[in-house]
């Protein structure tokens, strides 16, 4: 498995080493006995620091509960997970939370804002939380780059879905985290605000020098990656760097029919 | 059929959301059926045991007020026939047997220590003969019956509470005078005792020392012989005895024996039953609340309905169909509950002295009815607006995101309603405050009172924007941004939490207007107290008994005393009007020295001039409502037949609390009227110390009073000290009911926050994912309940404090004149309800914390 896992492309922003993330022989069952189901079976994983991941695969294959794992969200059943140079397997509740607070962010598939609050507020929450001061000169430069100047002070019910993307966006970037997790961020969005909201991504990637790893099932979206990797079944199967959207089109046509053979 | 289905599905599915509103319901109809359970089963005891022990016929004394032992007679003594009635009614046609009864209230027994071993609840103590018509409610279980003049027969109640046991020395004191007696006896009662302690006596002990001697018994009872029946034995016996004597039958001396008694009940019981409707009020908010959450969660569902085809009734009667069941459901186990609701009523009556047996335990038909009815409308009648809401759902909602619609439109007319009533209230409070005459000022009150709850229960969603930010500025703030999220969350919807915050504020402003009232209350006591008593001690007894002759007399003897003052009431009299006309009027007769010792204002004429012979006075209300006034005469009917005339020399005010509207003649004048043996024993006494002899004067009278434990001596500052216990109980006897109110809103307080936390899963798992800790949730979970809590405590105190000032300034009129605002107990009481609302976010706090952060993301 270790075979399958490149060397990274680049270093990123800051931080010792160039992996921000690992799994190491990582397994996730739900379930005993005959009933077991093993959702995630010995992945191997490196996250490239100050790189753009995107993990694909078919229903089921297991990627949302690698992300979740690697979030601190979910807690492996064996195996090994670092988060920058720090082992998350084995963690207290606290720690994790405060783990996710500080070096983690989030950008869910819909209902990323809290309705009471304004898109400011909401971009500020997870540094509130922790009790911290937002960078105001970073803040300023992470809403210039999503481009919601004008929106600060409406709530997420006053904007459209591409707009409260964005604004999940920005709250991710505005605390700095180590890596930002997307759970299919464009999926509920239409073509167009969706590749609006992958722009950001991919130039807080460029520009910014965020970690982000993706969660998606559209071969559109993951061509926005530096890299994919393909689960199924619970393994990591294969991966791709540099890809296009036609590239990760063809590949999944090839597992589909593999599937479909064996 | 399908919406049925649909509806009990539902009802089962959110079974656990239902279980407050469940609660608020069972608790209301359980407290109602309790409350009837009670009340019947006291007066189910009462028949029992009056029918039981009444004489098939009774022959008493007639004439005006005559109870014969019935009550505690204002002489001392009661009033007697002669013993020769016995035969001549024994001798009618249809009499199997007849014997006299001699049984007087007028006496107070005390054990060895001193202590009196009558009841403290107002039951009276009977000492009597021991007669059939006894032997049939007891037996004794102890010794004998009393055979000579020394022997005494105790209850078995009494002699357990007080340690008596055969062979103990017992004091009977009455008004003609007092004697010790052995204890020979102990009877058991075979029907429930309510309470009155009974002791038997020789029948010539009784009618030699505690009737005034002679051949004389207080009633006569006849038996009748086989196949006569009450009614015929009684035209008889009245034959026989002739026109001036009443003769009852049992029926209708049970009857008469339970007049007081079944007054008191119905006090009670309507008090009880307020109550229980004050908490049933406070319930309704709570199933609103909940209907309307269950309504706003289910939207989609319910557009989803309409959308396949479902009209706009069908779906409304789903939810009234969920509301019927859950009516029915908390209503069937109200009632059972109130069963255990009585018995514990009964176990309390018990702890205060009153005994009563669970074997008697009456349920009526009528208590499962109406708690059964009672539930299922006011149930219905509070999901009726979620019902209509529900209903108004368009199709479209099926394909919207769950959004919470803004209902602008009625917000405005509730708005505009909300304010227009309050101000209406406010107008009528302020009414009320500046009336001039008492009734139509009890109008405003109620009336305003009654439009400013509603008022603030419409505005309250409207005020919950403002008063929440401002607490929120001052509580919330310093919790940073988990104080943030827990304000912006109790605002989220104005409306529920408005909902929420009225239920509570019902019973705190009941509860801060009561206690204005009552300090206020304490406060004009006192300053009445220091105003116009001049007197330095009061000697009264607390249960109602006069004071004895020697126990006036030796009062009389104590040399530290400068005076002492009589004081009678000769009760209500008829008083005939300068003009020919007659009124009532409640006079009592006391020493000149009354004048200096309660310096009763005066609006004309100087009271001293009262007390002189020939003088009277009369209270202002009395002289405007006849247009009397000083120098007019007025024809008096003393007691005993002699009637006099008497001239006006005061009228006295009608701002006072103490003797308001009484009538003053002076002793004097009334011993000229009044024949001694009618002539009413003290009902207290009034004593001042000769100069700089206070606390000796104050020590030789408890010293002198020792022997009599009914009699209690006071100095001015005990006195007030009295009043404001009175008080005290009082309210803490209302607070102690209101409880139940309050109890039910902050299951409403819990109910609202425990359906917000499953509301808001997605959210918190959301907070949850970006970092929030499990205790900075469960703080925000609990900032919001002490937010909420506070809220309604704001209300409900502003609330409450109008009504209060309203009440007192309106109460002025009767002498509260001084204003005092608790704020002791009105911090209290704020402070207590941010307590309250901690509390009332352990649960849904703890749930929110054990929310799975995966699963609540997921929730859709």
């Amino acid at each position: 498995m270790t075979t399958a896992v490149a060397n990274p492309r680049a270093g990123g922003a800051g931080g010792g080493t160039a992996v921000a993330a690992q799994a190491r022989q990582v397994v996730k069952a739900y379930g005993s006995g005959e009933t077991r189901v093993v959702a995630l079976d010995r992945v191997d994983v490196d996250i490239a620091r100050g790189a753009f991941t995107a993990i694909m695969g078919p229903s089921g294959s297991g990627k949302s509960t690698l992300m979740h794992c690697l979030a601190g969200l979910d807690i492996v059943t064996s195996g090994q997970i670092r988060v920058g140079d720090t082992e998350i397997t084995g963690l207290k509740e606290k720690r994790l939370t405060r783990l996710r607070r500080d070096h983690i962010g989030f950008v869910f598939q819909s209902f990323n804002l809290l309705p009471t609050l304004t898109a400011l507020e909401n971009i500020t929450l997870p540094m509130d939380i922790a009790g911290r001061r937002p960078d105001r000169a970073w803040l300023d430069r992470v809403v210039e780059t999503v481009g919601l100047r004008q929106r600060l002070r409406h709530r997420p019910s006053e904007l459209s879905g591409g707009q409260q993307q964005r604004v999940a966006v920005a709250r991710a970037l505005a605390a700095r985290p180590d890596i930002i997790f997307g759970d299919e961020p464009t999926g509920n969005l239409d073509s167009r605000a969706g590749a609006e909201v992958l722009g950001f991504l991919r130039r807080s990637v460029d520009e910014l020098g965020q970690t982000m790893v993706m969660v998606t099932h559209d071969p559109v979206a993951a061509a926005y990656a530096d890299r994919v990797l393909y689960l199924a079944d619970g393994r990591l199967v294969d991966e791709m760097l540099r890809p296009t959207a036609e590239m990760v089109l063809d590949r999944m046509k090839a597992f589909d029919t593999l599937g479909r053979v064996s | 059929m399908t919406i049925v289905r649909t509806s009990l599905r539902n009802f089962f599915a959110h079974k656990g959301r239902m279980v407050l509103s469940g609660l608020a319901v069972v608790l209301s109809v359980a407290f109602v059926c309790g409350t009837l359970v009670f009340t019947d089963t006291m007066n189910s005891t009462f028949d029992k045991l009056f029918g039981d022990t009444a004489a098939d016929v009774s022959v008493e004394p007639g004439g005006d007020g005559a109870s014969g032992g019935g009550e505690m007679p204002s002489t001392g003594r009661p009033e007697t026939l002669p013993a020769s009635l016995v035969g001549r009614a024994g001798a009618v046609e249809g009499a199997g047997e007849a014997f006299g009864v001699a049984a007087t209230m007028a006496v107070t027994v005390v054990d060895a220590e001193g202590e009196n071993i009558g009841p403290t609840t107002g039951a009276p103590t009977i000492a009597a003969n021991w007669t059939e018509l006894d032997r049939r409610a007891m037996t004794v279980t102890a010794g004998h019956p009393p055979r000579g003049p020394d022997e005494v027969m105790v209850d078995s109640d009494t002699a357990e509470k007080h340690g008596i046991g055969l062979g103990d020395e017992l004091r009977t004191v009455s008004a003609f005078g007092e004697f010790t007696s052995r204890v020979v006896g102990i009877a058991t009662w075979q029907v429930t005792n309510p309470g009155a302690a009974a002791l038997y006596y020789e029948t010539g002990v009784v009618q030699e020392r505690l009737l005034g001697g002679g051949e004389v018994f207080t009633s006569v009872a006849v038996l009748a012989a086989d196949g006569v029946t009450d009614e015929l034995l009684k035209q008889n016996v009245r034959a026989a005895v002739g026109e001036e004597l009443s003769v009852l039958t049992a029926a209708e001396s049970a009857e008469r024996n339970k007049e007081g008694i079944g007054s008191f009940l119905d006090v009670m019981k309507y008090a009880l039953l307020g109550f229980a409707g004050i908490a049933l009020l406070v319930g309704v908010f709570l199933i609103v609340n909940t209907f309307s959450m269950l309504v706003a969660q289910r939207t989609r569902e319910l557009g989803l309905m309409r959308a396949i085809g479902a009209d706009r009734r069908q779906v409304g009667r789903s939810v009234v169909i969920e509301a019927l069941l859950l009516g029915v459901v908390g209503s069937v186990l109200g009632v059972a509950a109130g069963v255990g609701v009585a018995v514990g009523l009964m176990r309390l009556m018990g702890l205060l002295g009153m005994t009563l047996s669970t074997d008697d335990l009456t349920v009526g038909w009528a208590t499962p009815v109406v708690g059964v009815v009672l539930g299922v409308v006011v149930t219905l009648l509070a999901a009726w607006l979620p019902a209509r809401r529900a209903g108004r759902v368009s199709p479209m909602a099926a394909l919207r995101d769950a959004g919470v619609s803004a209902d602008g439109r009625s917000g405005r007319v509730r708005a505009v309603a909300g304010v227009a009533l309050t101000g209406a209230g406010a107008a009528a409070l302020v009414g009320a405050a500046g009336a001039a005459e008492a009734g139509p000022g009890a109008l405003y009150l109620s009336v305003g009172v009654l439009l400013t709850l509603l008022g603030f229960v419409l505005v309250g969603p409207l005020l919950a924007r403002v008063v929440v930010r401002a607490l929120s500025v001052v509580v919330l703030r310093v919790w940073g941004p988990v104080g943030r999220l827990a304000e912006r969350n109790a605002l989220r919807n104005p409306r529920r939490t408005g909902a929420t915050a009225a239920a509570l504020m019902i019973g705190l402003a009941l509860v801060a207007g009561l206690s204005v009232v009552g300090s206020s209350m304490v406060a004009s006591g006192r300053a009445e107290v220091d105003r116009t008593v001049g007197a330095d001690f009061i000697v009264s007894s607390m249960a109602g008994q006069p004071l004895t002759p020697q126990v006036a007399e030796s009062l009389k003897d104590v040399p530290e005393l400068a005076h002492v003052t009589e004081y009678r009431s000769l009760d209500e009299l008829t008083l005939t009007l300068p003009d020919g006309g007659t009124a009532r009027g409640s006079v009592s007769a006391a020493s000149p020295t009354y004048a200096r010792d309660v310096r009763a204002e005066t609006v004309a004429g100087e009271l001293a001039g009262a007390f002189e012979p020939g003088g009277m006075s009369v209270g202002e209300e009395f002289a405007d409502a006849h247009g009397l006034g000083v120098g007019d005469r007025l024809g008096v009917a003393f007691p005993g037949g002699r009637s006099g005339e008497l001239e006006i020399r005061a009228v006295t005010s009608a701002e006072a609390m103490i003797d308001q509207g009484v009538m003053y003649v002076g002793l004097r004048t009334a011993e000229e009227y009044v024949p001694a043996e009618r002539m009413p024993l003290n009902t207290l006494m009034l004593g001042t110390a000769v100069e700089g002899q206070e606390s000796a004067a104050y020590a030789a009278l408890k010293a002198e009073l020792e022997r009599y434990p009914q009699y209690e001596v006071r100095d001015q500052a005990a006195y007030k000290q009295l009043l404001e216990d009175q008080v005290g109980q009082l309210l803490n006897m209302v607070y102690g009911l209101l409880a139940l109110a309050i109890i039910v809103a902050v299951l409403g307080v819990v109910n609202t926050l425990a359906l917000s936390v499953v509301e808001r899963t997605r959210e918190i798992g959301l907070l949850r994912a970006v970092g929030l800790s499990r205790r900075q949730l469960r703080r925000m979970v609990r900032l919001e309940s002490v937010v909420i809590a506070l809220f309604g405590a704001l209300l409900g105190l502003g609330l409450g404090l109008a009504w209060g000032v309203a009440g007192q300034r309106l109460l002025a009129l009767e002498g509260l004149r001084t204003l005092e605002i608790p704020w002791v107990t009105i911090g209290g009481v704020f402070l207590g309800s941010a307590v309250v609302g901690l509390v009332a976010a352990l649960l849904p706090a703890f749930r929110a914390g054990r929310m799975n952060v995966l699963r609540a993301i997921a929730t859709e």
